[in-house]
């Protein structure tokens, strides 16, 4: 099965000009090379049938159980950061100088703190999931500088990881037993100099892999990766995967042309200066809720509800603004915020504000040439309000059947200015401009926003689906006025009572 | 002879370090074997319809595709079922589901199979299809005959009753969502025989099935169960059918062959737990004491039979879960729609009985303006009177008020019960409600035959010991508990005791795992074998402790077997250990191996002509209190806190059973809250992943969970004073949909609100939406 990689190389090497045509990854410690088709393989997939390392489990594909859960460690500052993945979603050509850490590679000779705490506690049933959700507990200690943890702690760590057995509460207990300190770190474990001889080298040649089916571009600087756009205007642009391999693994889809930009040092980039701030194509949910979510009220909450620890370390916030879902859960913020994209090609830069960019189901206006490389989020100003909506079937780790986004500002009771977006009432996020323009000027009273409620039902029209029916989400709309308003009598109250 | 209690030990699951390394063993992760096939099949788009033509010209010529079958090759009978053979591996001439196996395909590799799946091409006469109970009934679709069971005169108790309700109940299916799809391994072997691994509770079935569909004799099949990857009933019948599909594929091609379905595959193609939709009348006075109650259970049983006659009557036994009701009249049918066979699922029936009661409970509750535990206080089964089920079993050491006065107690529930109400005066945002409710669920299969086991022991003469038993092992720590048995029974540590792979060679004809049952048939069984072997190792050691002391004649009264040793009492100072009796044993050419068997005693066979009988050996018990808070404008739910209070007998191993409730209870959540199956009018399931289907998430359990259960040593009937405790903590669950129930009652202004389960946020939202908001701030 595996060619020669020694002659492979050379005869590569003299036909082309110095591009790498493979994926150089470490796994539990181990070099692998991942040529032509392997490296078009999901790693969850390489690792069970290349490896045998079956300790990982496929489940739903998806990403949606964790089943599959592995450690990710990323080369930052000449350190290795481990964060978990969903390893089915995630492709073998996305991991070039990574180190892949499964379950088999979280332990020495003997079993580290983590499983043995997960035997005593009886944190496994069935033992299925039961490998994924050790490595997202390990992974929490791993990162984690606390000698404990608490019950939501674990929570968080565990979102991803679906259980069927247990019902979760010996797992947790499992983990609330841990003291940090008895735990061996990856670091310990993996030398970290043995890692960075490998896979510390700064990657200066550009990636390209051909298989018959596929093409894989991985260019080194923003620059080359414009020029590629605008060769092949047909590539995809691919950084955390998480929306467009779901539909590679369960919906007869193929990326037949690949240009991926999450290892471009220019679109890594998270700044705040006037009044905004700037976020890189290639920043992950996770650097975006670490960095950002202190400048907007309700953000931090609501991306701990938006997506699992695996998804929010791969995926990244412009991943979720180009795959253009009517429910993308970050949209109605960035929408209300009257965000701005930079879009550029080989032509230049431009900029577009987002509520100008979605002209219909998952139809964008941009060029085939372009590549959106950064989005700018105003700031909150102090006297403004920001509440953020997510309603699914289970409130965690599940795809909105309605979200909305309110920006208020208030002052002596007279709505000064108001701005309200929806998820999942029509084939794009959208303002409700109607509603706004009415509420401008208006007193904040329990009848002027039921009259908002009222209008709702002519403005939208909301289809049925697997996520709720027509009627469901329309109630919603009109509902979320009124919550909206009864949520701010309520904290007033407190306050008054503080 | 003494020994010294070592059950009721708390130790880790058997296989719990392989789990947490990842190298537990399930069928796809063995490894492959040069020449293995992959087998998949080709399945109907259609609810209904004939099939006209089966081209398969285009896929035969894929390179990679090796065999594709229809009905046609099946050598056998293409005919089978559980309880009537009803059944089909391929579809024949009509379709009757979306997900229905037409062409079994076996290939070299996946892209093969994806490609011969796009060139299959159906003609297909579509028939009109039913999918809704509904339907159904008014069609006169029903599978098999209709049961009654009747005790008093409802008719006269109605027209003399205080007061009277009537309306319905609906509760929706629920899909295993077993982490480990449907899978198994077919490996030929020579002259004609099989061996399979299959991901099975019960391999006998799959051996039996496989070999009446090949038209070989069953000892030509051997069915091997490792473990299974959760199963909760899904794979008490359905994991019959990939595994025959192997099967045949390696029968005709002489190769391995290994089939895996995908998780969308697995929930698109087979059964859940059962719909249902039942009709009640219930007679009651001012108090809330039930005095007549009617009730008609209709079940959605998909396309077939499968288990669903016997599910329906597990409803029909728990029609008045934990109360005593003196006129009763229930009947149940099964509907047969176009949908994949509704099968097992933890609770078997149970559930969908109890939820029904305990919802007519809480409506009589809000009706009356009473507390609804005070009502199920009353109506509870007595100890001395009143304790008798509809079908006239006795309630034997009835623990129920018992768990009802303490849980009351240990939950505060009376002054939650105040609080939540002063709570909902004045919230606008959130409601809150409060629900205590019960379990009584029968244990042993309602199909007698089924109640029996045999295990196999043998020692070896290092003093380890292998046992083997009918049960299979999917998570409930079956093994874990029958090595602590074992282990018992010989004073051994259980690490001594390796629990084998259940295999059909070396028990047969065994029952599946399933029913809660398998401690109690597998683990009796064993206990069993081990009592033979000791009576041989005693008379053994009687002679062998004497025979350099001339005082004593061997006695085997005198011999004492403890943890730390066996001697006769008479010569104390002489110890021999378990290891230096087997050895000696076996150089005096005594057996070190037995076969032990059980059937459960005392059960008799249900007469359905009278509606009479003994089916269960004795009842499991529960009590749970749960509160719930709900967003007035979303509808969306939170289970803030539940006490579950339990009466398990004496608990062989605490870790486990504590894990068994857990898990119940959460997956019971589960089913009546975020889980919900959407279908397309065509019967499509549309819910076919974890995206769209939604389990229990670890964030969803309650903020505050107290399990406990009772000290009862009385249930002597079963092997260590045990209660099975696999099904019925989710039952518990019930406790949060009524609560909901409850909640909504303080904005329905007096009136019954209409909730149908599961309470998913939309449910909820349109109960409540049916009430003017009225807010007060």
């Amino acid at each position: 099965m595996y060619i020669n990689t020694t002659s492979f190389k050379t005869v590569y090497y003299l036909n082309n000009n110095y591009m790498k045509n493979h994926i150089e990854l470490c796994i539990n410690g181990e070099t692998h090379h991942a040529y032509g088709e392997d490296a078009f393989l999901p790693l969850s997939d390489y690792l069970r049938t290349k490896l045998h390392l079956v300790g990982t489990k496929e489940v739903c594909i998806e990403g949606d159980c964790g089943a599959c859960t592995t450690l990710l460690g990323r080369l930052k500052n000449e350190k290795f950061y481990y964060e978990t993945i969903d390893s089915c979603i995630s492709y073998v050509y996305q991991l070039n100088n990574c180190h892949v850490v499964t379950v088999e590679g979280i332990k020495n000779s003997k079993l580290n703190s983590v499983q043995e705490s997960m035997i005593t506690s009886h944190g496994a049933q069935c033992g299925y999931c039961t490998p994924g959700i050790v490595v997202s507990l390990y992974s929490f200690f791993n990162s984690c500088s606390k000698k404990t943890c608490t019950k939501s702690d674990i929570q968080d760590a565990l979102t991803g990881n679906l259980c069927r057995c247990t019902g979760y509460e010996t797992i947790v207990e499992a983990g609330l037993t841990l003291d940090n300190n008895s735990i061996e770190k990856l670091s310990d474990i993996y030398s970290e100099d043995k890692l960075l001889a490998i896979l510390g080298k700064e990657t200066k040649e550009n990636i390209e892999i051909n298989t018959n089916d596929y093409v894989f571009y991985q260019p080194v600087t923003l620059k080359e990766a414009l020029k590629l756009k605008n060769e092949n205007p047909d590539t995809k642009i691919l950084a955390g995967g998480t929306d467009l391999h779901v539909m590679c693994n369960k919906r007869d889809f193929s990326l037949k042309k690949i240009l991926y930009v999450s290892n471009l040092k220019e679109l890594k980039s998270i700044e705040v200066k006037d009044n905004h701030i700037t976020i890189g194509a290639a920043v992950t949910l996770s650097e975006f809720e670490q960095s950002v979510s202190e400048y907007y009220t309700d953000l931090k909450e609501f991306l701990n509800l938006f997506a699992s620890p695996q998804i929010k370390n791969i995926g990244t916030l412009v991943g979720n603004i180009a795959n253009a879902s009517p429910i993308g859960d970050t949209l109605p913020f960035l929408l209300v915020m009257d965000s701005e994209l930079e879009l550029e090609s080989v032509n230049g830069k431009r900029k577009v504000n987002m509520n100008n960019f979605y002209k219909g189901y998952k139809s964008l206006a941009m060029e085939s040439n372009e590549i959106i490389t950064h989005v700018n989020i105003p700031l909150l100003k102090k006297d403004e309000i920001l509440k953020l909506y997510k309603v699914s079937k289970r409130k965690h780790l599940d795809i909105s059947s309605f979200s909305a986004a309110i920006r208020m500002k208030e002052k002596n009771g007279i709505i000064e200015s108001f701005i309200i977006a929806f998820g999942g009432v029509g084939p794009t996020v959208q303002r409700i401009y109607e509603i706004e323009s009415y509420l401008t000027g208006k007193r904040l009273c329990e009848d002027i926003l039921n009259e908002a409620a009222q209008m709702i039902e002519n403005i939208i029209k909301p289809i049925s689906d697997v996520r709720g029916h027509k009627e469901y989400r329309l109630q919603l709309a009109k509902n979320i006025l009124k919550k909206f308003y009864f949520e701010l009598l309520e904290s007033d109250k407190k306050k008054v009572l503080a | 002879m003494v020994t010294e209690e070592k059950i009721g030990n708390n130790i880790p699951l058997d296989g719990a370090e392989g789990h947490v390394t990842g190298t537990s063993e399930y069928v796809s992760d063995i490894s492959k074997i040069e020449n293995e096939l992959i087998v998949d099949f080709f399945y109907s788009t259609e609810p209904h319809g004939e099939i006209i033509n089966i081209d398969l010209e285009e896929a035969r010529k894929i390179s990679g595709i090796v065999g594709l079958y229809t009905y046609k090759d099946i050598e056998g009978e293409n005919k089978f079922g559980p309880i009537i053979k009803d059944e089909v591996l391929l579809a024949e001439s009509i379709l009757e589901y979306v997900g229905q196996p037409i062409v079994i395909i076996a290939g070299e590799s996946k892209k093969a199979i994806k490609l011969a799946k796009k060139t299959i091409k159906i003609e297909i006469k579509k028939l009109p299809h039913i999918l809704s109970i509904e339907e159904a009934i008014e069609k006169n679709q029903f599978i098999g005959e209709t049961r009654v069971i009747e005790r008093g005169d409802i008719e006269k108790e109605f027209q003399k009753a205080e007061y009277i309700l009537e309306g319905n109940t609906r509760n929706g299916g629920q899909e295993h969502f077993y982490l480990e799809s449907q899978a198994a391994i077919a490996y030929p072997q020579e002259n004609n025989t099989l061996e399979i691994i299959s991901s099975t509770q019960n391999p006998t079935e799959v051996q039996n099935v496989i070999a009446e569909i090949l038209g070989i004799p069953f000892n030509k099949i051997v069915v091997k169960t490792r473990r299974m990857g959760g199963a909760f009933g899904g794979k008490e019948t359905q994991a019959t059918h990939p595994a025959a599909m192997a099967a045949l594929v390696a029968m005709k091609t002489k190769r391995p062959a290994r089939i895996v379905l995908s998780c969308d595959d697995d929930m698109i193609t087979t059964g859940k737990r059962h719909e249902f939709y039942n009709k009640y009348k219930v007679a009651f006075t001012k108090e809330g004491l039930i005095t007549a109650l009617k009730v008609e259970f209709f079940s959605n049983g998909g396309y077939s039979n499968d288990l669903s006659t016997s599910i329906r009557e597990r409803a029909m036994f728990h029609a008045e879960n934990a109360y005593f009701i003196p006129n009763i009249k229930t009947i149940g049918k099964v509907c047969k729609t176009n949908l994949p066979s509704n099968t097992a699922f933890r609770g078997f029936g149970g559930p969908q009985g109890m939820l029904n009661i305990e919802s007519i409970i809480e409506d009589i509750a809000i009706f009356l303006k009473i507390d609804a535990f005070d009502i199920r206080r009353l109506n509870c089964f007595g100890i001395e009177k009143n304790n008798t089920t509809s079908y006239e079993q006795e309630v034997s050491n009835n623990t129920l008020p018992e768990l009802m006065d303490k849980l009351l107690k240990t939950s505060n529930y009376k002054e939650r019960h105040k609080q939540i109400e002063e709570y909902n005066k004045n919230s606008t945002l959130y409601l809150k409600g409060i629900s205590f409710t019960l379990v009584m669920f029968g244990i042993s299969f309602t199909a007698r035959f089924m109640n029996q086991a045999s295990a196999l022991v043998n020692i070896y003469t290092d003093g380890s010991i292998q046992v083997s038993t009918g049960g299979t092992e999917m998570g409930q720590g079956l093994n874990t508990k029958i090595s602590q048995i074992v282990a018992d029974e010989f004073c051994v540590e259980p690490k001594t005791v390796r629990m084998m792979i259940t295999s059909t060679e070396k028990n047969n004809n065994t029952s599946p795992s399933a029913a809660s049952a398998s401690t109690d048939l597998n683990g009796t069984a064993a206990k069993d074998a081990c009592q033979k072997i000791k009576t041989r190792l005693i008379e053994f050691a009687s002679n062998y402790l004497v025979k350099d002391n001339s005082e004593h004649k061997p006695s085997i009264n005198a011999i004492e077997w403890t943890y730390d040793g066996i001697y006769d009492k008479r010569i104390s100072n002489k110890k021999i250990t378990f290891k230096e009796l087997v050895k000696n044993a076996y150089l005096n050419r005594i057996s070190l191996g037995e076969r032990g068997f059980y059937a459960t005693p005392q059960i008799t066979l249900f007469d359905w002509n009278t509606g009479r009988g003994k089916p269960f050996l004795y009842f499991t018990n529960g009590a749970a209190v749960s509160e719930v808070r709900i967003d007035r404008f979303t509808g969306e739910l939170k289970v803030l806190r539940t006490d579950i209070l339990m009466d398990i007998g004496k608990s062989i191993n605490p870790g486990i059973d504590k894990g068994q409730i857990i898990g119940g209870f959460i997956q019971g959540m589960g089913w009546l809250t975020t889980e919900e199956l959407k279908y397309s009018e065509k019967g499509e399931l549309l819910s076919h992943s974890p995206t769209t289907y939604k389990i229990p998430n670890i964030q969803d359990i309650p903020e505050v969970l107290n399990v406990d259960w009772i000290e009862n040593g009385k249930n002597v009937v079963n092997i260590r004073q045990s209660k099975a405790v696999g099904e019925p903590p989710l039952m518990t669950s019930i406790s949060v949909w009524t609560a909901v129930k409850h909640a909504l009652s303080f904005i329905s202004n007096g009136e019954i609100p209409k909730l149908d389960a599961p309470a998913t946020s939309e449910e909820i939202l349109k109960a409540m939406s049916r009430f003017p908001i009225s807010m007060k701030v």
